[in-house]
């Protein structure tokens, strides 16, 4: 509540980027009949805006924060609290994430649902359930990744060239420019295998195969969470020895 | 007495690589020439409950590195740490309920909230149940004077006003110890008194021990009873405060003030050299080993026309300074 001009940015973000991308897509679906490889505009509506309204909760965020406690030093003065620095990381992270995402994502929902409608997809009785669980594994998994991002800043000078690869790689894959649905059989396969793209499987849930993939999704999702998490602590215990920050 | 922090032949080497202009870049990318630091090197000491320590020393001397030691930040590379009967390399966390810590160039304060909720929020950190965090603010605020600002979102804050509530939220736990590295930097004259009065304040109602760095002599006269001088990593001089003043006792220092204005600066006698000249007033150093204070006066006399005199000891400042040099010149 101490941010509501962040509030009022986000939601505008939200309505800037999704919004012209959606009537850009609307525009293409309508030259094309209304469907796009075996796809309609409705699926396709939901779909990224699931991606958008999931970035509003700023996770990856947790790399320039971790970025930049590094290289101002701070990271000491978090060292010396009785937590774990990367829980606190990530703690801090969800909570102020987590109140413009719930604004962004109650009102953008009523609002599309009000202009393209519901898709049937989404009234299925394992619809609710298996979003919430892929919502859980992709905000873990974009943790994971992004702090991972942030970690090398122990290492190397300048990590923004390496969180844009990823960043890009995680918007690429996880469909915010062109919809999964939409990407050509090898695109798709690397999207579903990779973790950059399994950080976004929310945008999957309103696709038709999502009632016959769930579980492989979450899976792959959950094989990505085991095999960075623990990279990612073997990173933290090396990084905690390599910490040397303006000792004199 | 009881012992806070024990420190047993404690060292730490950075290693770090150099790139070696004569080598190729694919040597110096794979297999560069490593540089090793000795930052500590192998000090010993310990501090007693409730004693106010200075731990100073020049730039770079090993302060910081010791500190950061102390608390679990830094892994020794030799050498054992106890403070309060842990051992900060295993239990990091558990010590952290024990300690506080205060880095005047750093901030732990969160910028876009009012000091209050960063209280509150290091309160909960701490595990302290509701009821205690609020009565401890309310300790705290009175002690430390925060009722005009404690609204405030910290960024808005003053410098002066920051420190105070930086030293008061590393104290929101009634931790045992606090280690503060340079916790008056920048501060001016009076945000520094008051500081300084504040430590003294919870050193003496609540017995918290108190290891400072710092570069201010302020510092260490007016809040430390002893004193501990560290440079190129091993400690050079451990001694009361009040001691450290008369350890360059054999110099005093003359000031003269001339009728008119001082003309000639003819060179001085042995045992006596220049430490300032200008027209309007000269500053002599007297070696007492070599030439008595009197002696000196009357030669003094001789030399110059003077309306006015002054003898007194090296300052702190001095001291210290000398001290620092006769190290580095024994390097």
């Amino acid at each position: 509540m101490q941010y509501p001009g962040r509030l009022i940015a986000d939601t505008f973000a939200l309505v800037a980027r999704c919004g012209v991308l959606l009537i850009l897509y609307w525009y293409v679906f309508k030259l094309n009949g209304g469907i796009v490889n075996g796809t309609p505009y409705i699926i396709v509506a939901w779909s990224m805006f699931f991606y958008f309204a999931f970035s509003t909760l700023r996770l990856r965020d947790i790399s320039k924060s971790i970025m930049q406690d590094v290289q101002s030093g701070n990271v000491e003065v978090l060292f010396n609290k009785p937590v774990s620095y990367l829980g606190y990381r990530i703690w801090w992270q969800i909570g102020s994430g987590l109140y413009p995402f719930v604004v962004a994502t109650v009102l953008g929902s009523i609002a599309l649902a009000l202009i393209v409608g519901i898709p049937h997809t989404m009234t299925v009785g394992i619809f609710l359930p298996t979003v919430f669980l892929v919502f859980i594994g992709a905000s873990i998994l974009s943790l994971i990744l992004y702090s991972i991002v942030g970690l090398l800043a122990f290492w190397i000078e300048e990590v923004n060239p390496v969180f844009w690869m990823v960043d890009k790689a995680v918007m690429i894959l996880g469909g915010s420019y062109l919809p999964v649905a939409l990407f050509p059989p090898f695109m798709y396969k690397l999207a579903l295998y990779s973790p950059f793209g399994a950080s976004q499987f929310v945008t999957h849930t309103v696709y038709e195969q999502w009632h016959s993939e769930w579980y492989l999704l979450i899976g792959i999702q959950i094989f990505w969470i085991l095999v960075l998490l623990i990279t990612t602590l073997i990173m933290f215990k090396r990084a905690k020895e390599k910490v040397s920050v303006n000792a004199g | 007495m009881t012992k806070s922090i024990i420190i047993s032949n404690l060292s730490k080497k950075f290693t770090f690589p150099v790139k070696s202009a004569s080598s190729g870049w694919i040597k110096n990318l794979f297999s560069p020439e490593i540089k090793e630091i000795v930052a500590v090197d192998n000090i010993s000491f310990s501090v007693a409950k409730g004693e106010r320590i200075a731990f100073i020393g020049p730039n770079g001397a090993g302060k910081s590195t010791t500190i950061k030691m102390l608390t679990g930040i830094l892994f020794p590379t030799s050498g054992s740490v106890n403070i309060l009967g842990f051992d900060p390399t295993k239990d990091r966390k558990k010590l952290a309920y024990q300690i506080g810590t205060v880095f005047g160039q750093r901030s732990q304060l969160l910028p876009n909230l009012p000091l209050t909720d960063s209280l509150e929020f290091f309160g909960v950190m701490y595990d302290m149940p509701s009821k205690q965090i609020e009565k401890r603010i309310s300790e705290l605020t009175e002690l430390f004077d925060l009722g005009s600002f404690i609204d405030q979102p910290v960024r808005k804050l003053s410098l002066g006003q920051r420190m105070r509530a930086e030293v008061a939220a590393s104290l929101i736990h009634k931790p045992k110890i606090i280690l503060l590295d340079e916790p008056t930097i920048g501060l001016d004259v009076v945000a520094k008194k008051a500081l300084r009065d504040l430590l003294l304040k919870i050193n003496e109602e609540e017995g918290t021990t108190i290891f400072l760095t710092s570069h201010d002599v302020g510092d260490i006269e007016s809040l430390c009873n002893r004193t501990i001088i560290i440079n190129h990593g091993t400690v050079i001089k451990d001694l009361p405060t009040e001691d450290l003043a008369k350890t360059f006792v054999f110099e005093k220092y003359i000031d003269l003030v001339p009728t008119t204005k001082f003309k000639d600066f003819a060179d001085l006698p042995d045992g006596m050299k220049y430490s300032s000249k200008n027209q309007n007033f000269i500053t002599v150093v007297v070696d007492i080993h070599k030439t008595s204070v009197k002696e000196a006066i009357k030669k003094l006399l001789d030399m110059f026309d003077v309306e006015d005199i002054d003898v007194y000891n090296a300052d702190l400042e001095t001291v210290i300074r000398h001290i620092y040099e006769r190290d580095s010149t024994r390097q």
